[in-house]
């Protein structure tokens, strides 16, 4: 805890609207746009190889048209995601140097688009965030790895990533928190969309219930916890004949519900640069019924931080008859209602939110 | 993910003896053709030889078999690849069930078991243009 409370920034990431843009009802440059009319900003992120065609390379004149774009609609880009696809050639992995000059290649395209951040994800052990701290020195970006379910704050992978993070004492390393690893209950949009499936109130019941227990039980902190989780969500599906839901039900059980703790982000508090605010749905009185939205903004007020929420919509894999657009407007005044129960404020005018977002960033992880 | 769009509706089209549909893909992001580790096409049921079936990515064709090292091409999200295959379609003019069938290796995503590989099928009927 701080004694000065935190003004998160607001913002959206595109992936929010990825079933808009798949469905080819917006273009990127509609929905940077779109984006910035309804006023889901200021605060934008993008998925390297969701909206750049051709990501990473990428042409002189189409970073200059993304950047005038960008300050014409006065939107914050806040972060990159990037991936390190270890199995580009599925038959034959990465060497480590292969992987480290291939998410350099993505950390130069992060600064050149104007993103201070470039989301890394766990596939980048300890010693590869090592390897590339001079790189994220050279283009001054921000290398923030996403904690995402099954994973969580307290999870012996992330702590070892915290302890060297800590060693290496730069503020170009630190985490993404994605809420998504700190969940309280299975999203009754999915479970409506089981229905929709055909599955029988007896089965939803079921899994609800086998996700519970495993909110009870706490998040797993290692590997092997995690794969008999998964495995009994795939039991549970054979057990009332619907094997076909295995793989789903364990999938979404475990990695997009995580039922870690809130308090289990204060572990790394001084690591996160970035959040995600992932949901998954709003219910009829406003609120999101299974991520605690309001506890989650207190808690980032009460350690201080200053950095972006992009609020991140997940339910539209399963959720194809309410309007994403909608659905992020209803978030994110749950967080602006919630930041203002905290004492504080979520920032919204992008001027202000350049200059909290930056000093943010460079602050110093010790002290 | 949003495996009901796999196949474009209304993109079937035939020469007699070859027959021609346009595949979305079922992901969120781009992927290289690496990572297409197996497609079908069935159409009435009759599913094209794999040796016959083709892939049309970014004004390129290639065989299954020569998509294991392309890593230059990439399928972007709201991009149509035209999946072919040898199947006679006698009656274009009349209702087709169009089967595909996709396996795509995710390649982020490496875990003990390997690398994650998604597999995802489409049903449509359509009439079929003749070309």
């Amino acid at each position: 805890m701080t004694d000065t409370l935190g003004t998160p920034v607001q913002g959206v990431t595109l992936y929010s609207f990825t079933r808009a843009f798949h469905g080819r009802e917006y273009d990127l440059e509609g929905l940077i746009r779109k984006v910035a009319a309804e006023g889901f900003g200021p605060g934008l992120e993008i998925i390297g190889f969701s909206s750049f065609r051709g990501f990473p390379k990428l042409e002189d004149d189409y970073v200059g048209w993304f950047r005038d774009l960008v300050a014409e609609v006065d939107l914050v880009p806040t972060s990159l995601a990037i991936n390190g696809d270890w199995a580009l050639r599925p038959q034959k992995l990465m060497t480590q140097d292969e992987l480290i000059a291939y998410m350099t290649r993505q950390i130069e395209a992060a600064a050149r688009l104007g993103f201070p951040i470039a989301r890394v994800q766990i596939s980048l052990t300890p010693d590869s965030m090592e390897q590339l701290l001079p790189v994220a020195e050279k283009y001054g970006v921000t290398l923030a790895l996403e904690v995402h379910a099954h994973h969580h704050g307290r999870h012996e992978d992330i702590l070892a990533l915290r302890d060297r993070f800590a060693k290496l004492d730069s503020p170009l390393l630190g985490f993404t928190a994605d809420w998504g690893a700190t969940v309280k209950g299975f999203a009754p949009s999915l479970l409506e969309a089981y229905r929709r499936r055909g599955a029988t109130e007896e089965l939803l019941t079921a899994v609800s219930e086998l996700w519970n227990q495993t909110y009870r039980e706490g998040p797993p902190t290692t590997e092997a916890e995690h794969g008999k989780r998964f495995g009994a969500f795939i039991g549970l599906a054979h057990q009332h004949g619907r094997p076909d839901l295995g793989i789903d039900f364990a999938i979404n059980g475990t990695g997009l519900f995580g039922p870690a703790p809130v308090d289990t982000w204060l572990e790394i508090a001084p690591f996160i640069r970035h959040c995600h605010g992932k949901f998954f749905g709003i219910d009829a009185d406003g609120e999101e019924p299974s991520v605690p939205v309001r506890e989650l903004i207190a808690l980032l007020v009460s350690i201080g931080y200053n950095g972006a929420v992009s609020s991140e919509y997940e339910g539209w894999h399963w959720n194809y008859w309410e309007s994403p657009f909608d659905i992020i407007r209803a978030e994110q005044a749950v967080q602006r209602s919630a930041a203002a129960d905290a004492g504080s404020r979520m920032i919204t005018d992008p001027a202000e939110a350049r200059a909290v977002h930056s000093a943010h960033l460079a602050r110093p992880v010790r002290g | 993910m949003i495996p009901d769009r796999i196949i474009e509706q209304g993109t079937l089209s035939t020469d007699g003896s070859r027959a021609t549909v346009e595949v979305r893909l079922p992901w969120y992001r781009a992927i290289p053709g690496s990572c297409i580790s197996e497609a079908s096409l069935t159409v009435d049921g009759v599913r094209a030889p794999d040796e016959s079936v083709r892939w049309t990515m970014n004004g390129r064709t290639f065989a299954l078999a020569d998509l294991v090292d392309e890593v230059e091409e990439w399928w972007f999200p709201t991009d149509s690849v035209e999946l072919s295959g040898d199947i006679a379609v006698a009656d274009a003019g009349a209702e087709h069930q169009v089967d595909v069938e996709l396996k795509l290796y995710i390649p982020y995503i490496v875990t003990d078991h390997g690398v994650l590989r998604i597999e995802e099928h489409d049903t449509k009927t359509m009439k079929a243009a003749t070309r």
